[in-house]
């Protein structure tokens, strides 16, 4: 890993080159908030830098909402995704150990990574949901992500994280090596100052074990109370950066079509012979607990939230997993 | 090093035959248009062309690799179409998928089988390569239930299981019709007849989910250990691949570390007993 700087304008510069041979998405402003947009050079000026965080997860860049897994297909071009916030960098350790498995490997998930340059961005300052450091993941990228990018004023700080990111750099002539002392303190004292923030914020939230051992133990009553106002919309699932859940759906020709899926839909679980572990609304709410929190940590090395909160923002029905949480602290 | 193999993709196999087995079950025979083998107790997504795709656990012989068949009683979506297909239709198959019956463990043993319903498909297959190794087993005792004499499958499979040394079976009912001298009463009853040495034997359940449960504890009380026990396990697997999340059970996804299960693997699975 190492530091190179670049000035703003010479950023821009080499993101309008890189657009004449690729593909890249990244964070802007519209009426709805920030998210993620094919970007066109005339947006280059608009891209949000350091700033939390697209509504968008990143996962959906990589496991599509629908997509025929059947169909011959033209080779994924490269592409190159930016200003990706660490929680849903680090959310692809949990689906890269799902998708990138020995035995069976998910040939489009494959690809895309494989065709995929992610280029993170340092949080500065939280949203009201951040919880990231609940669970060891820190508010910006060291290790996971190819690049991630820090903006002080007219200066780009590139961190070159992977081989993959200097790759990238090489291309980036007019960057040079960081040398500036006071740059690196400015950005560590933002990276401090951010947790602080993350910290301030969560005081009290267990950590994920812990989480994992009060979900556990947690009696009916609790899950009966938080999933009174839940009307199984699966807008927790859909935006979580982890939760990648889908069916298959036959087409004519043996084809496949996989879409998202989610254990909060009524008959996620439900077999022909009308068995149906998760009917009642109580047991779906507190699986996807289970799953989160007691599951697949047994199952994968990765953890299964990363605290970055979207789906306490999504929820229609104002359901606030970390207050739940908190009660049963 | 990650294969290049599409994962999603199914391979064509013709249907050759249909054969009934009982008023709602019938028994596909089909042969694969590519290289296909399977181990007894995996399971395999068969799909009808544009309407859907099930998980079934062929009922053939695993020693067989040109046809396989899969016995399926009618009882959803995809198997009413399926019970419409005539011989000669296309199908599509996708598999082996997960962990069938462990074989090499049960040699030298008393292998006893408790079966319900459409649960004597896997059991069928499973006997087929249980026939295959029995100078290496002990015994074979199948004790089996079905609704009504009609709905008992495969009948001429217990008169030559029966001609077959080291095999034995029992039946049951659970109402009897007329022409019917056997007992009635639930499969689990029939292992109060039987003779079995226990701490050499491994016990294998597979039917519906109340046997699942009560057979299991039956053979808890009659002193199995917690891992003597094998449990098929029924979930609905979509993609079989250990990634869609249909079939999870707490840890375990039942299409890659399933279907077949100890009862020490399951026995914290509150779904299953409670």
């Amino acid at each position: 890993m190492y530091y190179l700087t670049i000035s703003k304008e010479d950023w821009d510069k080499s993101l309008g080159q890189l657009l004449l041979s690729g593909t890249i998405y990244a964070p802007v402003q519209n009426e709805f908030g920030q998210d993620y947009e094919l970007l066109k050079l005339s947006d280059i000026q608009n891209i949000i830098y350091n700033k939390p965080k697209p509504a968008t997860p990143l996962k959906n860049f990589f496991l599509p909402i629908k997509e025929n897994v059947t169909s011959e297909r033209d080779a994924e071009k490269p592409r190159i995704i930016m200003g990706i916030p660490n929680c849903d960098i680090e959310a692809l350790n949990l689906t890269d150990e799902i998708y990138l498995d020995d035995i069976f490997n998910d040939l489009f998930y494959r690809k895309r990574r494989e065709n995929t340059i992610l280029i993170s961005s340092d949080c500065f300052g939280i949203q009201e949901h951040c919880h990231c450091l609940s669970y060891d993941i820190r508010p910006y990228a060291m290790d996971k992500a190819d690049m991630s990018v820090i903006r002080k004023d007219e200066e780009v700080i590139l961190r070159v994280i992977s081989s993959k990111g200097e790759e990238l750099a090489k291309k980036l002539s007019a960057a040079v090596p960081l040398t500036d002392k006071n740059v690196l303190t400015f950005m560590e004292s933002k990276q401090i100052e951010t947790e602080n923030l993350v910290r301030e914020a969560n005081k009290g939230l267990p950590d994920y074990k812990k989480t994992g051992v009060l979900v556990q133990k947690a009696e009916k009553e609790v899950w009966e109370k938080y999933s009174s106002n839940c009307v199984s919309c699966g807008a927790c699932t859909t935006i979580c950066p982890t939760c990648t859940c889908f069916l298959l759906i036959d087409k004519p020709g043996f084809e496949k079509v996989k879409q998202v899926d989610a254990c909060q839909y009524p008959g996620f679980e439900r077999v022909a012979g009308g068995e149906d572990a998760l009917f009642e609304l109580h047991n779906r709410f507190k699986n996807r607990y289970m799953c989160k929190y007691v599951w697949k940590p047994q199952k994968f090395k990765a953890i299964a939230c990363t605290g970055c909160g979207r789906c306490i923002e999504a929820c229609i029905g104002k359901i606030n997993k970390n207050e739940l949480f908190m009660e049963l602290v | 090093m990650l294969n290049d193999k599409n994962i999603y993709k199914p391979i064509r196999a013709r249907l050759a035959d249909v054969i009934d087995e009982s008023p709602l079950i019938k028994t596909f025979v089909l042969f694969p248009e590519e290289e296909f083998s399977f181990k007894t107790g995996q399971f395999i997504e068969v799909s009808v062309d544009g309407i859907g795709e099930a998980p079934f656990t062929p009922s053939s012989s695993p020693l067989i690799t040109e046809k396989l068949e899969v016995t399926v009683m009618k009882t959803g979506y995809v198997t009413e179409y399926m019970h419409k297909l005539k011989p000669g239709a296309l199908m599509g198959i996708r598999g082996p998928f997960g962990r069938g019956y462990p074989v090499e463990k049960f040699i030298g043993k008393e292998v006893l089988i408790l079966g319900g319903g459409c649960g004597l498909a896997p059991i069928r297959s499973l006997l087929y390569a249980l026939e295959s190794i029995k100078d290496q087993l002990e015994k074979v005792i199948l004790c089996y239930g079905s609704k009504t004499p009609a709905d008992c499958i495969y009948k001429p499979l217990f008169a030559r299981l029966n001609s077959i040394e080291k095999f034995e079976t029992y039946r049951t009912v659970d109402k009897a019709e007329e022409g019917w001298d056997g007992p009635v009463g639930v499969a689990t009853a029939l292992l109060n007849k039987i003779s079995v040495k226990i701490e050499n034997s491994v016990a294998v359940v597979c039917g519906p989910p109340v046997m699942m449960k009560f057979g299991t504890i039956r053979l808890l009380e009659l002193g199995y250990k917690n891992d003597q026990i094998y449990l098929s396990m029924e979930k609905n697997m979509s993609c079989g691949l250990g990634k869609c999340g249909h079939c999870m059970m707490g840890e375990f996804f039942a299409c890659k570390d399933g279907p077949v299960f100890t009862y020490d693997e399951l026995k914290h699975t509150p779904e299953i007993w409670k």
